[in-house]
């Protein structure tokens, strides 16, 4: 700590800080390109130019980079200092010579960095009048829109994208004034997290191809902050919209979760709000109708149904919404639920209580900073957030190991990689806690691989332990709790839920309600069910147990803002606000509520669900309940968070932790000769799965086998085997993957859903002759 | 390119990496020079090749690759003259024989000839100011360069096949 000077001014600054963080830090708007708050300085661009006085009077005032110039007591400093400014405007200029001159339609135009720095310090008119030089743009696939010609050579994207989130096709070519930053060969960018491209570019080489489809001026679209809907991390995002509609999402900084950047699956999952499906007319058997014609409609069906009814909410319903069903379901004497699968019930309850159980749960800038983490499942794909905060902690030299079924892409810097069947899970994960309360020696390959992991969690200053909910079951799910509970108050446990809600979505929900509401449909005990932002007849494992069971169901309510299976099946389908069109509050994974505002209205405004549900209590002659109210009953002390601000951890009473992990063999039952393993990938959940764009990057639908296995099994690469699943056959083509484990073929969740199997089942395989 | 007649060359020259070069990255430029002795140029199947050898990705080897300027991503005729434009040179009219070249060529600068004899190529500083305008033939220095110097060569370079 210290002080330096700048034009006089007295500006603290912590030790390590260069003089252009401190003075950002103050307000002091020194111009800069290169430097970035998390990718840190290089001194590519020669923007940030100040002059410093030597203490030495004999000594002339020099000029320096102030991004390269490390702060030191007493420094004295002078941003308006005239050779500091003449450096500044000659920087301008010379990166003005090749830049084109098309502000007027160029997409970045209105938050473009160096039209900002150009006003602020170069030279109004141009002097150059020669040709500029000139690229050929590259096709980066339908996420990232490339022109090169604007690039003025700062090097962040490659900063970014190569050393920031270790992504390997995108780099610097060539060299003097023709650097290209680009791919090898045309295609797609590869990473999960290219679309942060846009908005680490100062100019407008990279932008949003989603958003020039359909474009608006930045200063044209209405904002207000907002939280990612799209998994359990709740990175605070910033929508924009204009003329009724979603145009884009950004970043908006969270000090604790997101900081800077969002994975792609946030910046283009948003456009599920404006898919062609998407219902925006309430409905009564087929009949589009009126709001109020709807509501009266399943007013009198709830009426006619007497006790006889269910609630199903969601784990990316808000929490508002949840709440306001359970309370109606409570008044009405019927069952709520919040899952569509009972073992996902129980594997998200339990994990949430014994994150309730736990210190408090690491946040994403915390997880950068662990020395050790042991992974189990696929974290890209459930959380891509963590994964890239997991690659920080790589970069810091911190020892992963993955432990999975299926592909998953951190196995590329994980240290140890145990690739298993999913049904040995959790028998890897009692012998890690076996080995950390007594050590012993390694006699094979896979003992000391778990031999390997538990080295590192014990050595480690700080070990992480995190599963995917989706591909766990609660027993393992309770032995990961152990195993950080022997690994003493040094260890942090995390869990990668699956919704953006379903922390809160946990708390609200009754034990084995699921099963419980399943049973209770089938048996005819209910005759109305509500199902609130839910696709339960689009479940991979049980979607066709619903399906027939949802047959004997007199009404079928949906309320939802996607064209999910459930609500194409609906009775009565009561369109509400999709994520951006309304406020409410969501639970991450650490606990945390956040609330998110209200963006934007459509020409036809959609209520949102907890105002559907009111409405719905009033038509039912019921006290209007209200979502305050509600939620302080079930949060006792409950204040909502206020849109824009870090969140804070919702008191709740602890839930009971029902599984008993005596129960888990040492070596679960191998299910049969093949076992499904769900493979997923950035883009995968449901909301994003109605986003174009993003779906454009899917992967093509494929067996993925061990290779090894495939060998002995004498399956090739591309040939087409016979899948037999409990509700139907499929004929797909075998893709070879080293990271699928033996027994397994790892399948994509629409497969999984077709053949009726989930995460972990059985599943047969026959070669077609 | 012949991929396996790539794969020859690479192995060949893995085989020749002295003890000081233990990682295979390492040997990366000399793998691109010794695939361009060969081949005269590399093409993209020649840097996924390097890529496979070296356990870099294509990106990097490419990235390499577009860096050095004697590296030559695209063909070039079965002669090189690299034609010096840097100040001294452009001073004592570079720029000049360069449009000469191109004339002579009659294909633009880094094109081949349609016989494929030669490329001319304008070159960043040569260090051979003292020799300006200079250039390099194949590797050898030539200069001072004038116009009718300039096209005896290139009519000596397209003789000579």
């Amino acid at each position: 700590m210290g002080t330096i000077r700048i034009d006089g001014r007295e500006i603290p600054f912590k030790e390590g800080d260069n003089v252009l963080k401190a003075a950002l830090a103050v307000g002091i708007e020194i111009p800069y390109f290169c430097y970035h708050d998390t990718l840190g300085s290089l001194g590519a661009c020669r923007l940030c130019a100040v002059e410093i006085t030597p203490k030495d009077p004999a000594k002339a005032p020099q000029v320096v980079m102030a991004c390269l110039e490390p702060a030191r007591d007493g420094l004295e400093v002078s941003v308006s200092a005239l050779a500091a400014r003449q450096v500044r405007q000659g920087v301008i200029e010379f990166l003005m010579i090749n830049h084109p001159h098309d502000c007027p339609v160029c997409d970045e135009g209105g938050e473009c960095h160096l039209q900002d720095m150009t006003v602020a310090c170069g030279p109004p008119y141009r002097r150059y009048r020669g040709r500029k030089r000139t690229f050929t743009n590259q096709d980066l696939g339908p996420l990232v829109h490339h022109e090169m010609n604007r690039c003025i050579t700062c090097y962040r994207c490659t900063r970014f994208y190569q050393e920031y989130a270790l992504g390997d096709d995108l780099g610097a070519m060539r060299l003097r004034n023709e650097v290209y930053f680009g791919r090898f060969q045309d295609g797609p960018l590869a990473s999960p997290f290219a679309g942060n491209l846009v908005e680490v570019c100062p100019t407008g080489v990279f932008t949003d191809a989603v958003f020039r489809q359909h474009f608006a001026r930045v200063w044209d679209l209405k904002t207000a902050p907002s939280v990612c809907p799209h998994c359990s991390v709740g990175c605070n995002t910033l929508p924009g919209a204009r003329d009724g509609t979603l145009r884009r999402i950004r970043n908006r900084f969270h000090a604790e979760l997101n900081r800077w950047f969002i994975c792609d699956r946030g910046r283009y999952g948003h456009q599920y709000s404006e898919h062609p499906a998407r219902p925006l007319t309430p409905r009564v058997e087929d009949v589009k109708v009126s709001y109020r014609q709807a509501l009266t409609a399943a007013a009198e069906q709830i009426k006619a149904a007497r006790d006889k009814i269910g609630g199903l909410g969601s784990v990316r319903e808000d929490l508002e919404g949840n709440a306001m069903l359970r309370a109606l379901l409570y008044d009405l004497s019927g069952i709520f639920a919040t899952f569509s699968d009972p073992q996902l019930e129980v594997a998200t309850t339990t994990a949430v209580a014994q994150l309730q159980n736990t210190t408090r749960v690491l946040s994403l800038a915390e997880m950068e900073q662990v020395d050790a983490a042991l992974i189990v499942g696929d974290l890209t794909a459930h959380a891509p957030m963590i994964d890239l905060a997991l690659r920080q902690a790589y970069r810091n030299g911190a020892k992963l190991a993955v432990l999975h079924s299926g592909p998953t892409p951190l196995v590329r810097f994980a240290a140890t990689t145990l690739t298993v069947p999913p049904h040995e899970i959790g028998a890897h994960l009692l012998r890690l806690n076996e080995w950390v309360a007594a050590p012993s020696a390694a006699h094979n390959k896979q003992e000391k691989e778990l031999t390997d992991i538990a080295t590192y969690l014990t050595a480690a200053h700080q070990p992480l332990l995190i599963g995917v909910i989706e591909t766990m079951v609660a027993p393992e799910i309770a032995v990961l709790a152990q195993l950080s509970t022997a690994l003493g108050s040094r260890a942090r446990l995390a869990y990668a839920l699956p919704g953006a809600n379903a922390y809160g979505a946990a708390l609200l929900t009754p034990a084995s309600s699921t099963s419980a509401m399943l049973e209770a449909i089938e048996s005819g005990q209910i005759q109305t069910l509500i199902v609130a932002g839910n696709d339960p007849l689009g479940d991979a494992r049980l979607g066709a147990r619903w399906r027939t069971a949802c047959q004997r169901l007199n009404t079928l309510i949906v309320l939802d803002c996607v064209a999910t299976a459930t609500a194409e099946a609906a009775d009565i389908l009561l369109p509400v606000a999709a994520w951006a069109e309304r406020s409410g509050t969501f639970v991450n994974y650490e606990g945390r509520a956040q609330g998110f505002a209200s963006v934007f209205q459509r020409s036809e405004p959609l209520p949102s669900t907890a105002e559907v549900i009111a409405d719905l209590a009033q038509c039912l002659g019921l006290a209007p309940p209200d979502a305050a109210v509600v939620l302080s009953d079930a949060f006792p002390g409950y204040q909502a968070p206020v849109p824009g601000t870090l969140g804070s951890p919702l008191a709740a009473l602890p839930l009971p932790v029902q599984i008993d992990t005596t129960i888990l063999p040492a070596k679960g039952p191998h299910p049969g000769r093949w076992q499904a393993a769900l493979t997923s990938w950035y883009g995968d959940e449901p909301l994003a799965g109605f986003a174009p764009a993003l779906l454009k990057l899917a992967p093509a639908a494929a067996a993925l086998i061990n290779p090894a296995i495939a060998l002995s099994e004498g399956i090739a690469e591309g040939e087409r085997v016979r899948l037999r699943g409990p509700v139907e056959t499929m004929v797909l083509p075998v893709q070879l993957d080293n990271n699928v484990a033996a027994g397994t073929i790892a399948l994509a969740r629409g497969v999984l859903a077709q053949l009726g199997v989930g995460h972990g089942d059985p599943l047969e395989l026959e070669k077609i002759s | 390119m012949n991929d396996k007649l790539n794969r020859q060359v690479l192995q060949k020259h893995l085989a020749q990496l002295p003890a000081t070069h233990p990682e295979r990255r390492a040997a990366i430029l000399p793998m691109m020079q010794a695939l361009q002795i060969e081949r005269g140029y590399l093409d993209d199947a020649a840097v996924e090749e390097v890529a496979h050898f070296t356990g870099l990705s294509t990106t990097e080897v490419e990235e390499l690759a577009t860096f050095y300027s004697l590296i030559y991503r695209r063909p070039v005729g079965r002669h090189v003259l690299r034609v010096c434009d840097s100040v001294c040179c452009s001073l004592r009219g570079a720029d000049q024989l360069l449009v000469v070249a191109e004339k002579y060529s009659g294909v633009p600068l880094g094109k081949v000839t349609p016989d494929g004899a030669f490329s001319v190529l304008p070159s960043i500083c040569l260090g051979l100011c003292d020799q300006a305008p200079a250039a390099l033939v194949d590797g050898e220095a030539v200069g001072p360069l004038d116009e009718a110097a300039l096209q005896a060569l290139l009519q000596r370079l397209q003789v000579e096949g």
